[in-house]
């Protein structure tokens, strides 16, 4: 952990959450330095999801805290809508606003949220669909574009809020293979530019390849965490082992 | 019999004047039903009880009792409180209330079509509610009722010929006008009858034609 010197920007203390009966999550701790890339793996109803909606607060959490960057997010003592802004989210479904152009929809919360002008949040949108090798697609409709330039346009909607943590839910699990890639290649250079990201996926190349942490999660707990290579090549624990083998 | 088409033909224009009248009390009922029938309907959504329940009363009351008692609460009723409001007027407010509760339903089925992840989205940029609400939900789900809405004002459209019973000079009031004057009852009323039915048919069309629209994009 020694590339993470400072104060980990999250922190997750004995996390609980439960959906009626279904416990999903049952004591979860983690923290998340700086620049850090952590990918979440696990079998499905593991909690992993989950553990990331409550982290932005799209869920609420039953008991536990999180901190982050020293504000608690619990909506009774933190402006919540405030806090999203730092904190980006890539879903699964892209989720893109349909009856908006890919420009307006990176450009609108930007506008409303921060009260950033036309001008200056074109010229960023611009610039981030560039980056994600979309510009000539600004003035399409969502519904045009394939899955994978859909999920490229979500990740560059999440940046226009210049986040400090960005949370990635199972973003390439709706596409069809040969579109994962493009995704995946616009995820490394995020990590590879420092951004601290939390990934949910199923990608383990993805994990072996970008991640600085691998946390394994089953039955609402985490199970097993440490670097990539550690978990992939000498997994200790005999469920990550189990897993492991169904997966690779 | 040809004296009675000559009455009509001539009674023509008056009738085509209260056809038009017909025609602005029902848009202005609609716009106030919108305006009320939009915020109701969020608030029947609202996870405050003191936003769901009023609302949840006031749809099922405004549904549960008939327009015409409605239209005498607001015109014969209020006056005897010591509020009076002018005939038109309380024509325009009774009809915008009642269409204000078919509408909240409308705009709730509406937003209730609209994905959760939609929602999700917005507020993980950061936006409030009401951001969330105004850019993101409403445009959509107002897209998606469009035939509704327009249902209704057909819906409306007939149902406004009810405050000719508080003499408002519309459509049906103007025909009964024309009748104690001609005593040709039969065809003055057959003439209203087409009068309304072209423009409800004229209505339905343009419903249809949206539909057809919303279900492309």
């Amino acid at each position: 952990m020694n590339k993470f010197e400072s104060e980990p920007i999250l922190i997750i203390k004995d996390l609980w959450k439960s959906f009626g009966n279904l416990e999903v999550l049952k004591g979860i701790n983690l923290e998340v330095y700086k620049a850090e890339v952590i990918v979440v793996i696990g079998p499905s109803g593991g909690g992993k999801s989950t553990l990331l909606r409550c982290i932005n607060h799209l869920e609420k959490y039953d008991r536990g805290e999180i901190w982050f960057q020293g504000e608690l997010v619990d909506e009774k003592s933190t402006d919540m809508n405030k806090l999203r802004t730092k904190i980006g989210m890539v879903f699964q479904q892209f989720n893109l606003f349909p009856h908006l152009k890919v420009i307006d929809n990176l450009t609108l919360a930007p506008k409303v949220v921060k009260k950033i002008d036309e001008n200056s949040a074109r010229e960023k949108a611009e610039k981030l669909l560039k980056r994600v090798g979309l510009v000539d697609k600004m003035n399409e409709y969502p519904t045009k574009l394939s899955g994978g330039q859909q999920q490229r346009v979500a990740i560059a909607r999440a940046l226009m809020m210049d986040p400090v943590l960005m949370l990635f839910d199972e973003p390439t699990s709706a596409l069809d293979p040969e579109l994962v890639g493009e995704v995946l290649e616009v995820m490394k250079s995020l990590a590879k530019e420092g951004m601290t990201m939390i990934v949910v996926t199923h990608e383990i190349g993805f994990a072996r390849e970008v991640s600085d942490r691998v946390v394994f999660m089953d039955g609402g707990v985490i199970v097993e965490a440490g670097p990539p290579e550690q978990i992939f090549k000498q997994p200790q624990h005999p469920r990550t082992k189990e897993f492991l083998r169904k997966v690779l | 019999m040809i004296y009675a088409l000559e009455v009509t033909i001539k009674s023509l224009p008056f009738l085509l004047e209260g056809a038009l009248r017909t025609l602005q009390i029902t848009s202005l009922a609609v716009l106030l039903g919108l305006i009320i029938g939009t915020f109701v309907g969020m608030a029947r959504l609202s996870k405050h009880k003191l936003l769901r329940y009023p609302a949840t009363v006031y749809v099922e009351f405004l549904r549960g009792t008939p327009l015409l008692v409605q239209i005498f609460i607001i015109y014969f009723g209020l006056p005897a409180v010591g509020l009076n409001i002018p005939r038109y007027p309380s024509g325009i407010i009774a009809l915008g209330i009642n269409s204000g509760a078919y509408i909240a339903e409308i705009v709730r089925a509406g937003i209730q079509s609209i994905p959760k992840g939609q929602t999700e989205a917005a507020k993980s940029l950061g936006m409030t509610y009401w951001q969330t609400m105004r850019y993101i939900i409403l445009p959509q789900a107002f897209r998606n009722i469009l035939p509704a809405l327009g249902n209704e004002f057909i819906a409306l459209t007939k149902d406004s010929s009810l405050v000719s019973v508080i003499a408002i000079r519309e459509l049906l009031r103007s025909g009964q006008i024309v009748i104690s004057r001609t005593y040709q009852s039969f065809a003055v009323y057959i003439a209203v009858a087409l009068i309304y039915f072209v423009m409800t048919f004229i209505m339905s069309r343009i419903v249809r034609w949206t539909e057809k629209k919303v279900t492309v994009s």
